[in-house]
């Protein structure tokens, strides 16, 4: 028996006290059945007594005896037992343990031990429970509390346990006890009484249901009889009050004022008209009659509070009648009891969830989709291992056809080709269910309800109906929509003029607002409709009869409906339990019948095993079927011909469109839209735009009558969810948690047992709108909502609970939402897969396991690559073989935006280019490298390093210790392992001697002979735009060769960050850091450019300078800009020729004097970016000129000048410049073919054949020269 | 352009517009160019600021309208390599490809910076109207580049996606029963392609370039 404390919410404080139509509904049905179940115990038993008349246990916890045998044991003996605990029913809880913070809640409460019961029994008589309570103090407190008010007023000891028949002997000595704290008590101390007041309504309550054959009121009224104390004798006539009243009367008014008890069996009209005149709790107007009753001493109202010594003037005799405002026995239910702890109302108390779950009726009933889902696939599955099946229904109907072709000689019509579903919907089911058995509610207006009552409750505090049904109606009235700005504004209260009836609107406050489930056809024509308020739909048809919830029933016709169908044909989709679809396409071509007659055999079937009508729409697909239902309705069944579909389906509200609900229609109206014929009207990508892709397109199919979806009897499930909006009221965050969990659990359960896993967490929080009433209209409902949501994906499917738990309280916490207004809470868990997979599978994240051969095939790729081609690019830097030259060297990664410097050795041996990755970018991810990259290769010795450092440590430079990944150290060669190693060592003695590296002094350091030493440039110098080119090297030192091995998307992200510094830059410098070689060579070759071209000339070649080269290095546009821009680089350039002249004489040497092909390139490598330069020009004019003038300047190409060409041709390929490219050789092959010498043509030949190939592999095709 | 904020601006989705507004007409001039349906149901029209042909067949446009409507998001994605209008003879063997390479500046931080301060300048926007104009001008006379093409033939459009993207096409539907489905080879491959090159456009939004494969042999 874990009864959590939400339940208790039920009958207590803040707005709660009042009692609702659910559980109002669900608490007096239990009643019901309690005193139903008591006599045929008794009999059983054959033992019965009255012993513990006027007693109503609730039992708390585990007991001995047990709930059960306790519950027996009352019904034996006359009292009552509370399923649910009611703070104004129950008169002891039964517990023999309870929580601290129980113990605190229920102070005030008589928590006795199970003894007592048990004990009262043997003795055969009701036995004090003072001895047998829980916790002593705890009564000792609140006792005296209800004495209090009695003493202080009069002497009301005497009195009332002179009048009081039942009382327990025990409680004069605790009153008297406390009699010192009477006064305190009085005075702030109210809620107390009121609470012990409580227990005595109880008392009396449940007498009256017991013994008189008045009528029972609902609480609201009950509540008015609230003058008798703890244990008074329970009023059971007109005069019984009275004298117990007189009892109390010093107490209450004075000697001098006999008041009237507002009690009796003839309360009917009274207590009807104190509900109108709206009960509620905050101010509760209590309305009474002088001369209500005649068999009653016409005297005025007494009402507990008229102890308050203001009152008693408003309490005058004779008043008509008496409206009192104030803490009135209302507050006995909550509003002024003890601040009411928070413990009552948690729904995160016990196990809440799932206790909702298992018991939430509704909920229930809409599990069996799912289960009629699953019954039908279970028959097709059946029928496959059976390998056929018998069809009854479809025999019958086979037969009763075979019967009629016999005795008429035509048959009855072409039996149908196209596809034909039909939709059986039950008419009304739960109504028909409900009065299956009852034909005498057979054509009257009847609706299922959990009221049963006058269709009126009291009003709660806190509750503003009125608000409410203005904020719904508001929403629903289009016509309005713009007055609404979305917030709530404060209702006129009735009093105010504009108030249409203050009188009506009371009413309307005061009607239940349990919801109508179903509701018969007579009483639809009354205005009724489903999932109105019942209070409100017995407005409108008065005569509407409530009938209760029949579950069993439900089911059972519903199952019997589902045979039916499944008797004729396996192709059904379980909609819900009162409908479903069937594919009859293939039945009817079987038969031969017409669809018209299949339905009437089904309905006919329908009807005679459930005793309920069903009506049947048929159309060529589902959407169709399902509007002609609303045709067919009721009890009909209607055939939509394909050919009368366009003129049906124009006509037809947007709103019957299944999926367009009330914000849609809303939506559409306001996009003009009334009818199906509208819609047609409104193109699809307008219909995306405002609804989304997906809806706009289904809208815009629909609206045509277009539908293909399949009838599908198993569905493929998209979401698992559990949520709960009912009853949701936190104080604490740690509440709000807590119920976060045992929701996850309760998905978890869900997930489980559909054994699915899911990615994406949804959690949707409805909270109350501002301005909202803090406590709705609907009794626990959640009024009127925001509804927020937020979703996480996860890396991996989950269906644990903790998992989920973990995400959705970050979510929550994320929302920064106040917990108190909490008032629905839902998980949604999507992207389900099955939870079978295996880990291999889900690793992927795809989860499907069809795709992990692909995924594996993706891993393997490297990332980044394109698809065509450059696979092998990116190995190819890393692999560069050490070329026979082992000065191999780690290059620095100080610079953290570069650690993966390539080393590559340069094809000149004695320029050793060094360069390594440190770690093998490929598998090693290092920062930057995705950004910065692999790129920046240094040009052995080519560029002046702008620091002293490379020459200090000139060596090495490795990245410190801790940057480098030691598996990639150990997988390194032996002596490049050492060199680092070493470089380390060195690197810390450096440091201890000379502090940072930075600043240490230039000195050379001993170097191979015949080597240079590259380095990472540091960035420092760089200014422009430094936050996010912060991390790339300068653009002169990148090597184009590794440039362009990279992956093209690298090639980009660097291409576009180099020109966007760039473009931050002057010109100038744009120039220069485009081609720094030029400039370089400016410097070092400034004197010497006339001796290279005497050189040349003199070169066996031929006498006449290449126009490529003396562009090179005479012409180039950066000549005119050398460097003015940054004195950085010449300096450094300054440096290196003193520091390190001898190796730069290596360099220049060759390339000066003999212009050997590597020298020649470099250039053009170098000038590549950003986009291909062909001796430093880029443009195609440039191009243009500078090929022209190759072309014609000199008779002969040299054969390095024509590898430039193709090198930069190859590059426009690789650029994806195909425009210039063509451009370029189609302009060449002018040139060239109309040049005398036959020589050009051989060399555009050669260039041809190149950049074919290259385009070849590039695109798988090559280019057409025409 | 001014009530533009930063949370505006997402350059795919810009981009993506850009680039299928261009594609539409791209591939509408191309059919009329390439004779693929008949000249009478083609309208004249001016898009970019020059003459452009458009067919009235709704049947066609919707197809063109959908096909487009599936690649957007990609585009937005930056998951397309390549959008190709691929013309086949009766035998469904391709005579003539259209292949518009696109690729977008990938690094996102960079573009950021420097779109956020010039992307909606109006400086761009027709500068990059000028560079597809360029491009509209270069179909509507490649007729003078390639041979004619055999009666009778179709057209159909590919798309060539980066790496992992055809997972994503394959759950996400953007239209309702108009799925991707993998090309035929027949389709893409081609016997002696010739290439021929039209045109290249580089903004700083997104690079594309048009180049044409041709059959050797379009009569066989």
């Amino acid at each position: 028996m874990s009864r959590g404390g939400w339940r208790k919410r039920a009958d207590e404080d803040g707005g709660w006290g009042g009692r609702g139509g659910y559980m109002a509904a669900k608490v007096s049905k239990l009643e019901e059945q309690f005193k139903l179940d008591a006599p045929r115990e008794k009999q059983k038993e054959g033992t019965s007594s009255t012993i513990f008349r006027g007693v109503a246990i609730y039992v708390n916890g585990l007991t001995d005896p047990s709930a059960d045998e306790l519950r027996r044991l009352m019904m034996l003996h006359g009292g009552q037992f509370h399923v649910y605990y009611s703070r104004s029913k129950t008169t002891h809880i039964i517990a023999t343990n309870l929580p601290h913070s129980k113990v605190k809640e229920l102070r005030g409460e008589k928590v006795v031990r199970p003894d007592w019961i048990t004990d009262s029994i043997k003795a055969g008589h009701l036995l004090s429970y003072l001895q047998y309570q829980l916790y002593a103090k705890q009564k000792a407190l609140s006792f005296p509390a209800m004495r209090v008010g009695h003493e202080c007023d009069g002497p009301g000891h005497s009195h009332q346990q002179f009048d009081h028949t039942q009382h327990q002997p025990g409680h004069n000595p605790s009153i008297r006890r406390h009699a010192n704290k009477k006064l305190d008590f009085r005075l702030n101390g109210l809620d107390q009484t009121a609470g012990l007041r409580l227990n005595g309504i109880q008392e009396e309550e449940s007498e009256d249901e017991t013994l008189h054959p008045a009528p029972v009121f609902s609480s609201g009224a009950l509540v008015e009889r609230t003058l008798t104390n703890g244990h008074s004798h329970p009023p059971n006539g007109a005069l019984k009050p009275l004298d117990l009243t007189r009892g109390q009367t010093p107490m209450e008014n004075g000697p001098h004022q006999p008041p009237v008890l507002l009690a009796g069996d003839k309360c009917a009209g009274e207590s009807a008209h104190l509900l109108r005149s709206g009960n509620h709790l905050a101010s509760l107007q209590v309305a009474t009659r002088s001369s209500f009753d005649q068999s009653v001493t016409p005297v005025p109202t007494a009402r507990p509070s008229s102890r308050d010594p203001e009152h008693p003037g408003l309490l005058a005799r004779g008043a008509g009648r008496v409206w009192l405002n104030g803490a009135q026995r209302d507050t006995a239910q909550g509003a002024a009891s003890p601040p009411c702890p928070p413990v009552d109302r948690r729904p995160a108390d016990a196990d809440i969830i799932s206790e909702f779950y298992s018991r939430s009726r509704l909920h229930h009933i809409s599990t069996w989709k799912s289960e009629f889902s699953e019954y039908v696939s279970s028959l097709q599955h059946r029928r496959h291992k059976a390998g056929g099946v018998d069809f009854p229904g479809r025999e019958r109907l086979r037969r009763q056809r075979a019967a009629r072709i016999a005795g008429s000689s035509a048959p009855s019509g072409p039996p149908i080709r196209q596809p034909c579903i039909l939709h059986v919907d039950m008419d009304c089911f739960f109504v028909s269910v409900g009065i299956r058995h009852r034909p005498d509610l057979n054509g009257k207006p009847v609706a299922v309800t959990s009221n049963r009552g006058q269709g009126r409750v009291s009003q709660r505090q806190g509750a503003n109906c009125q608000l409410e049904m203005q904020y719904y109606q508001r929403k629903l009235d289009p016509k309005r929509k713009e007055e609404r700005d979305g917030d709530l504004e404060v209702t006129p209260s009735p009093e105010s003029p504009d108030g249409a009836n203050p009188q009506s609107e009371q009413d309307l406050a005061a009607l239940s607002m349990a919801e109508v489930a179903s509701c018969s056809y007579e009483a639809r024509q009354a205005g009724v409709r489903n999932g109105m308020f019942f209070g409100q739909a017995k407005q409108l048809c008065p005569g509407l009869q409530a009938v209760p919830y029949d579950f069993q029933a439900y089911k059972e016709v519903a199952m019997a409906m589902y045979q039916t169908l499944a008797s004729y044909t396996h192709h059904i989709e379980a909609l819900s339990c009162d409908e479903a679809l069937v594919d009859a396409t293939r039945l009817l071509k079987e038969l031969g019948v017409s669809p018209e007659e299949l339905a009437g055999a089904i309905r006919a079937d329908v009807k005679e095993r459930t005793g309920c009508s069903a009506s049947v729409g048929m159309g060529s697909n589902i959407l169709l079927a399902r509007m002609a239902t609303r045709k067919a309705k009721p009890d009909g069944q209607y055939y939509l011909k394909s050919e009368e579909v366009d003129d049906f389906i124009r006509d037809q509200a947007v709103g019957s469109l299944p999926g367009v609900g009330r914000t849609m229609s809303c939506k559409l109206a306001s996009l003009g839209v009334q009818t199906c014929g509208d819609l047609q009207q409104i193109s699809m990508s307008r219909l995306q735009k405002e609804f989304g892709p997906r809806t706009g397109q289904t809208l815009f199919r629909f609206c045509r009558g277009l539908d293909d979806r399949p009838v599908r009897s198993e569905k493929e499930r998209k979401s698992v969810s559990a949520g709960m909006n009912y009853g949701i009221r936190f104080t604490q965050v740690a509440e709000a948690e807590s119920f976060l969990t045992k929701l996850s659990q309760e998905v978890q359960r869900r997930l489980q047992a559909a054994g699915l896993k899911g990615r994406r967490i949804t959690l949707k929080l409805m909270m109350r709108k501002p301005g909202a009433p803090v406590e709705p209209a609907k009794y626990g409902g959640h009024g009127i909502c925001d509804t927020f949501a937020r979703t996480v994906s996860l890396d991996q499917p989950t269906d644990s609970a903790q998992h989920i738990a973990t995400e959705v309280i970050k979510l929550f916490h994320a929302m920064k939402l106040n917990v108190m207004d909490m008032r629905g809470v839902g998980l949604q868990v999507q992207q389900l897969t099955p939870s079978l997979v295996g880990p291999a599978g889900t690793a992927g994240g795809t989860g499907a396991p069809r795709r992990s051969i692909r995924d594996m095939l993706l891993a393997q790729r490297p990332p980044n690559l394109d698809s065509r081609g450059s696979t092998t690019a990116l190995p190819a830097c890393l692999a560069r073989p050490p070329d026979g030259d082992p000065l191999w060297r780690l290059s620095d990664a100080t610079d953290p935006s570069a650690p993966g410097e390539a080393v590559t050795s340069d094809r000149d041996r004695d320029i050793a280019s060094v360069r390594l990755f440190p770690p093998p970018s490929s598998a090693e991810p290092v920062p930057g490298t995705s950004k910065g990259g692999p790129a920046p290769r240094h040009n052995g010795g080519l560029h002046t390093p702008r620091h002293l450092r490379t020459h200090l440590d000139l060596s090495i430079e490795v990245p410190s210790p801790s940057q480098v990944d030691r598996s990639v150290l150990e997988a390194l060669p032996p002596e490049l392992r050492e060199q680092v190693e070493h470089s380390w060592r060195r690197r810390e003695e450096l440091a201890v001697s000379r502090g940072p590296l930075q600043s240490a002094p230039s000195q050379p350091l001993a170097s191979p002979p015949g080597t240079l030493v590259l380095h990472v440039p540091e960035q420092q110098g760089q200014g422009g735009p430094a936050g996010i080119v912060l991390a790339l090297p300068d653009f002169s030192q990148v090597d184009p060769e590794v440039f362009a091995a990279l992956p093209l998307e690298l090639q980009e992200e660097l291409r576009s960050a180099y020109r966007h510094r760039n473009g931050t830059h002057p010109q100038g410098t744009v120039v220069e850091a485009k081609n720094p070689l030029l400039q370089l060579k400016q410097v070092a070759a400034a004197g010497r450019t006339k001796r290279r071209y005497k050189r040349k000339n003199a070169s066996p070649a031929k006498g006449v300078p290449s126009p490529l080269k003396s562009r090179l290095h005479g012409n180039s546009p950066a000549k005119s800009s050398p460097a003015k821009s940054s004195p950085a680089k010449r300096l450094p350039y300054a440096l290196k020729q003193e520091h390190a002249g001898g190796e730069m004489k290596l360099e220049n040497g060759p390339s000066t004097s003999s212009l050997k092909p590597d020298a020649q390139e470099k250039p053009v490598k170098l000038t590549s970016r950003p986009g291909p330069t062909l001796a430093g020009a880029c443009e195609f004019t440039d191009i243009r000129t500078l090929l022209k003038e190759w072309v014609t300047s000199i008779p002969e190409p040299m054969e390095d000048d024509i590898l430039q060409v193709v090198k930069y041709c190859t590059e426009l390929v690789e650029d994806r410049d195909l425009e210039k490219l063509y451009l370029v050789i189609k302009y060449m092959k002018r040139l060239m073919q109309q040049s005398v010498e036959s020589v050009w043509s051989m060399a555009f030949d050669f260039i041809l054949d190149n950049v074919q190939v290259v385009v070849q592999q590039t695109y798988g095709s090559t280019l057409k020269i025409t | 352009m001014t009530t533009l904020t930063r949370q505006d601006l997402n350059f795919g989705q810009v981009v993506a517009d850009i680039l299928c507004e261009f594609l539409e007409v791209a591939i509408h001039l191309i059919l009329y160019v390439r004779e693929v349906y008949p000249s009478g149901i083609f309208q004249k029209r001016k898009k970019y600021n020059v003459p452009v042909q458009m067919s009235c067949h709704p049947e066609l446009n919707r197809y063109i309208q959908d096909t487009l409507h599936c690649v957007k998001p990609l585009i937005e994605k930056n998951d397309v390599e390549k959008v190709v209008v691929v013309i086949m003879d009766k035998d469904h063997h391709p005579v003539e490809r259209f292949v518009f390479e696109i690729s977008q500046p990938p690094l996102l931080s960079i573009r950021f910076v420097s779109m956020i301060l010039n992307f909606y300048s109006d400086t761009l926007l027709s500068h990059v109207e000028q560079l597809l104009r360029a491009v509209i001008l270069k179909i509507s006379v490649c007729d003078a580049v390639l041979d004619n093409n055999p009666p009778g033939c179709t057209f159909t459009v590919l798309v060539h996606t980066r790496e992992a993207a055809t997972r994503n096409m394959e759950k996400i539907q953007v239209i309702k029963d108009f799925p991707w489905i993998v090309a035929d080879e027949q389709e893409v491959h081609m016997r002696e392609p010739r290439l021929i090159p039209l045109k290249t456009m580089t903004s700083d939004i997104v690079k594309m370039q048009l180049y044409v494969e041709e059959r050797a042999q379009k009569a066989s």
